[in-house]
């Protein structure tokens, strides 16, 4: 499986998309000097931008590279003398998962140097009233990466069913922005003023989706990270144990329907 | 124990109107070691099925086979298999050194002896010069060889080789038969596929011909040919020095010798005047 993950990470390296996604980190160059507009609260600025153009870099790559990742492998006809080597099918789906993973983890990284000097700067230049929680913007930015992972997840997940690169790559955009709000509409159906207003069958409809689209508002801790707050221990805990069995049951479908794909 | 045992391998797909087409139907092949096997048929009729299947690329509706006596389901039944698809691809942000070294991992090869026969086989396909070119840069007759480069890797027991001599050219085909002849030496299997039936006649043992997923004939090469003899090309001078070129047919020849020496005739040449593989070929397709 490590030498999949090696051959997707340097696939990555030399895809242009990837090249061309990852010029917008250049935007970082912006930041301290588009915070100082706020003329206030310049490093609350700061923050808010760096996580949100890390967050935007991170997501159309696990969008297009976890999308078309499979996809590709299976219209260039890769697969045939791949999947022929002596490797199993789950193998090779893990191997591309992790690569994928792997390089969204490298890419986080580099980004949160290039951010975490942005706002380093902002602080020098605009010392704020309150001091940044450097361990909370840390956290926040492991906790986007993870989001990212468990959406590649997604997008493996369509790939295997689909023949075309429209279901894995709207099927994903559509799963994350319906991630982000599956939340409030569970519990807007469960409370007992809507009761009126929303038929048992949407109600039904509606909390199964929340059981089966993926639901990734705890992973969001930009507030905690721009306004200094301490994110709860036990919250985090149960991010990253529903990331845990969230993507496992990801993969293990995945890679239940890619070994029963037919490759003509 | 055979190199590959094919037992009523059957394959149905449903089209997308619904329509089952049965791809192949109920095939049986032995092939054994050191054998190399021609597998003949027009287009579609179900050689490259047939080894999708063998290569675990997609499931048969019914039957069994094996390679070296492990079940083809089992990625283990590939582990001493070097196999060519047909119209090869491979990644091609990779350059072919690059490309080769995964390979050769894949087998669980040295990083030492992967390196060593990665020279050895691009310098034998004629890729050593273009080696840190990225694929993508690739005619398609390099990638061919490239792909012929990916199966010797890792010198296996068994080749499955789907049309090998596809977009290659003169000198490419005849490279390509000399490794299979090579690989024939070394007691190696070779099953490969093809529509052209002088790469059959030239370089196979045995030959199947399939058409419409049914398995046509199975038979050895030399009695095809010998099958196929319909009489004799002559040349004999009489005795004032006089040349005759004579057409005898195959029943009439002992007594035409017998003839000959009644009449004093010096035979100089007798040469078998013979269907060929491709005349083989037709007479059965066309049935």
């Amino acid at each position: 499986m490590t030498s999949i993950i090696q051959i997707t990470l340097k696939g990555i390296f030399r895809d242009r998309v990837f090249q061309g996604i990852m010029a917008l980190a250049v935007l970082f160059l912006f930041i301290p000097s588009a915070a100082s507009l706020s003329m206030r609260q310049v490093v609350e600025t700061s923050i808010t931008l760096s996580l949100s153009l890390i967050s935007f870099i991170l997501l159309l790559l696990s969008v297009f590279l976890g999308a078309t990742s499979l996809w590709k492998d299976m219209e260039r006809r890769y697969t045939f003398s791949v999947i022929s080597l002596p490797v199993s099918r789950s193998s090779y789906l893990l191997g591309r998962f992790f690569g994928l993973a792997l390089f969204l983890v490298i890419t986080a990284a580099v980004l949160a140097v290039a951010a975490l000097l942005a706002i380093k700067f902002a602080v020098l230049m605009y010392p704020p009233d309150r001091p940044v929680l450097w361990g909370a913007l840390v956290l926040a930015l492991l906790f986007a990466t993870l989001k990212y992972i468990l959406l590649v997840g997604v997008a493996l997940l369509l790939s295997t069913v689909s023949t075309s690169f429209f279901l894995p790559i709207f099927g994903t955009i559509c799963a994350f922005l319906a991630s982000g709000i599956t939340q409030q509409v569970y519990e807007y159906v469960h409370m007992p003023a809507s009761a009126n207003a929303v038929s048992p069958f949407l109600k039904s409809a509606a909390t199964v989706l929340y059981y089966l689209l993926p639901n990734l508002a705890g992973f969001d801790l930009n507030v905690n990270a721009i306004y200094g707050i301490q994110p709860n221990p036990n919250g985090l805990m149960i991010t990253l144990g529903y990331f845990l069995a969230y993507t496992s049951i990801l993969l293990g479908a995945a890679a239940l329907l890619f070994d029963r794909r037919e490759m003509q | 124990m055979y190199a590959v045992e094919i037992r009523g391998l059957s394959k149905s797909y449903k089209t997308k109107k619904l329509r089952t087409v049965e791809a192949l139907k109920g095939l049986s092949l032995d092939i054994e070691q050191g054998e190399v096997f021609g597998f003949l048929g027009p287009n579609g009729a179900g050689k490259s099925t047939t080894i999708k299947c063998l290569m675990g690329l997609i499931r048969p509706t019914a039957g069994a086979a094996s390679i070296l006596g492990c079940d083809i389901a089992s990625p283990q039944a590939r582990r001493q298999v070097g196999y060519l698809p047909e119209n090869p691809a491979f990644y091609d942000y990779l350059s072919a050194e690059e490309y080769l070294r995964f390979v050769g991992k894949m087998f669980d090869m040295s990083p030492e002896d992967a390196a060593r026969r990665v020279q050895e086989v691009l310098n034998l396909l004629e890729l050593w010069e273009p080696r840190k070119r990225l694929i993508r840069t690739y005619s398609k007759g390099m990638v061919q060889r490239l792909g012929l480069a990916q199966v010797l890797i890792h010198d296996p027991e068994v080749y499955i080789l789907d049309e090998p001599m596809s977009g290659l050219d003169p000198l490419g085909r005849a490279l390509v038969k000399e490794i299979i002849l090579d690989l024939k030496k070394r007691r190696k299997c070779v099953f490969f596929s093809t529509h052209i039936t002088d790469d059959v006649e030239k370089v196979c043992d045995r030959v199947a011909v399939i058409n419409k997923g049914d398995l046509l004939a199975v038979d050895r090469v030399e009695n095809i040919l010998e099958r196929g003899v319909e009489g004799y090309d002559v040349t004999a001078a009489s005795a004032d020095g006089q040349v005759q070129e004579l057409f005898v047919h195959k029943e009439e020849l002992p007594s035409f010798l017998k003839q000959t020496l009644d009449q004093k005739l010096a035979i100089e040449k007798i040469e078998p005047r013979r269907k060929n593989m491709e005349a083989f070929f037709l007479e059965l397709v066309a049935r």
